[in-house]
């Protein structure tokens, strides 16, 4: 899995489908996101004019192919940035208006059982190999 | 000096806030300060919009903390975080300048006035305040300039940029707040939010639009209208020491106007022959324009060059519009700049207009 250090996140019932984490991990604010039974960590820092971004509303977008079609789509995993209203995509980290250009940096996220291990720097978790039962779980994040 | 030869630090400042929206963190009752019947009869609304953020007016991330006033969370995360020296604070409602109900209006820029004076003004010496008028009322409106605008935090007299009265701003009828400001060494500031809105007419000319997008990005061309009124009409020859601010009207229409009416000026001039000057030089000396929302070009080199063309370094102001969804942040809002061009933008064209001593304790 990633070469990079797993920290701790919280316990996994802690943190249901809709929910967030705010957590801070070498001076880094990261926002841990659970979309669906997905886990999603990306930077608390919009790239428009720095604003805590995690702090914003999780909801959904609209996409139109005409005037007469707007679909309502994406609901529960687009932020949208708690000042200006960018729109990001938790899954993704890509601004919905301009996806190549605006982005904010993404993080890996696993969710293990081995807590221990994982507070000890020691852990290799890798879920296909380890069943995991999410209730008894730790989410974690990769830095 | 007396303190001169001591160890006394010099103070200089850093940032003054031209537009701060203290009401939106709460904290802000008008219905104790308006007249029993009104407070009975009609409460503190005022007439509402027709287009809806979709995010809300106020920042997601600024309701205070449990057990915070709405002035901690005001110093917390504005005046503290970003180290303000000055801000002005320019609340509502503005819209009681469309309201049809004129008496309502006047009451509740009364009741506004006596609830800044009495809760805000002398709690913290970085508290500048704008003074609410009803422009409608224009009478009743010196009336008020003359009761409270004397107070020393008291720097400017505001109302809504929407006339609720069909006429643009320059017209005679809205004269008596002109020379009641000027005698008070007011500037008069006018704040979008209310065009289209109560008895004003729709937001532009072209007619009333259909969502929040067309009609925040099309607020400029209301200002236009005023501005173009107020130099054509002679208001800035009639009283020489008036400023008038434009609060968060947008800038990159600034040179299209001067410059087209510069244009006209020299075929048009005999029907406004008090204009002994081209009307860009009115411009320049009279009016001022706060920076948010900064265009925010591609390129950041046509914002300098737009600033350039309009003369910033005499005509610009920073501000925040804090906590409004369209804030800029004081730190990453503005690009970088030419210091000189800078510190007018940041401070110095705020403290000349406004008068403010180095040191905010001396203001009184």
């Amino acid at each position: 899995m990633s070469d990079r250090t797993p920290h701790v996140v919280c316990p996994a019932r802690e943190l249901p489908p809709g929910e967030r984490r705010l957590v801070e991990i070498d001076g880094r604010s990261i926002g841990v996101f659970n979309v669906d039974g997905e886990y999603y960590a990306l930077t608390n820092v919009c790239p428009h004019q720095r604003a805590p971004l995690c702090a914003g509303t999780l909801t959904g977008t609209t996409r139109a192919t005409s005037v007469d079609d707007i679909e309502w789509e994406r609901d529960g995993r687009v932020l949208t940035c708690p000042w200006h209203g960018w729109e990001f995509d938790v899954t993704t980290g890509e601004t919905v208006f301009n996806p190549h250009r605006w982005s904010v940096s993404t993080y890996e996220t696993d969710v293990i059982v081995n807590a221990e291990a994982v507070a000890a720097g020691e852990a290799q978790p890798a879920i296909e190999t380890h069943p995991v039962d999410i209730d008894d779980g730790v989410v974690v994040v990769y830095v | 000096m007396a303190e001169t030869g001591t160890n006394r630090a010099e103070k200089t400042l850093s940032l003054i806030d031209c537009d701060i929206h203290s009401q939106n963190l709460g904290g802000m009752d008008l219905a104790p300060y308006l007249p029993d019947h009104l407070r009975e009869l009609r409460g503190t609304s005022t007439p509402g919009s027709l287009w809806s953020n979709p995010h809300g007016v106020t920042r997601r991330d600024v309701a205070p903390k449990e057990g915070e006033s709405a002035y901690e969370a005001l110093c917390r995360q504005h005046f503290d975080e970003f180290g303000i020296d000055y801000g002005i604070l320019n609340r509502g409602p503005l819209s009681l300048g469309v309201a049809a109900d004129t008496e309502h209006a006047v009451a509740l820029a009364r009741a506004h006035n006596d609830e800044l004076i009495d809760n805000w003004l002398d709690r913290d010496d970085r508290f500048l305040g704008s003074m609410l008028i009803a422009p409608q009322d224009p009478e009743r409106a010196a009336a008020e300039i003359r009761r409270v605008g004397d107070h020393p935090r008291i720097v400017q007299v505001l109302f809504s940029s929407a006339s609720g009265l069909g006429v643009p701003y320059g017209r005679r009828l809205f004269w008596p707040i002109y020379e009641a400001a000027a005698a008070h060494g007011l500037p008069v500031a006018v704040h979008p939010g209310t065009e289209g809105r109560g008895t004003a007419r729709p937001p532009t000319g072209a007619g009333y639009p259909s969502r929040y997008i067309e009609w925040h990005t099309t607020l400029p061309a209301n200002y236009i209208g005023h501005v173009t009124s107020l130099l054509t009409e002679g208001v800035f020859t009639e009283y020489p020491d008036l400023t008038f601010v434009c609060v968060e009207g947008g800038l990159a229409w600034v040179p299209h106007l001067m410059w087209r009416l510069d244009k006209n000026w020299k075929s048009l001039r005999v029907q406004t022959p008090w204009l002994e000057r081209p009307p860009s030089e009115y411009l320049r000396e009279h009016v001022r324009f706060t920076t948010q929302p900064l265009p925010e070009p591609d390129n950041p080199e046509h914002l300098r060059q737009l600033l350039e063309m309009m003369h910033a370094d005499e005509t610009v102001m920073f501000s925040s519009d804090f906590p409004h969804w369209d804030n800029d942040s004081p730190t990453f809002g503005i690009p970088p700049l030419p210091e000189e061009l800078h510190r007018a933008i940041t401070v110095e064209n705020a403290q000349q207009l406004y008068g403010l001593p180095d040191d905010p304790a001396e203001l009184g």
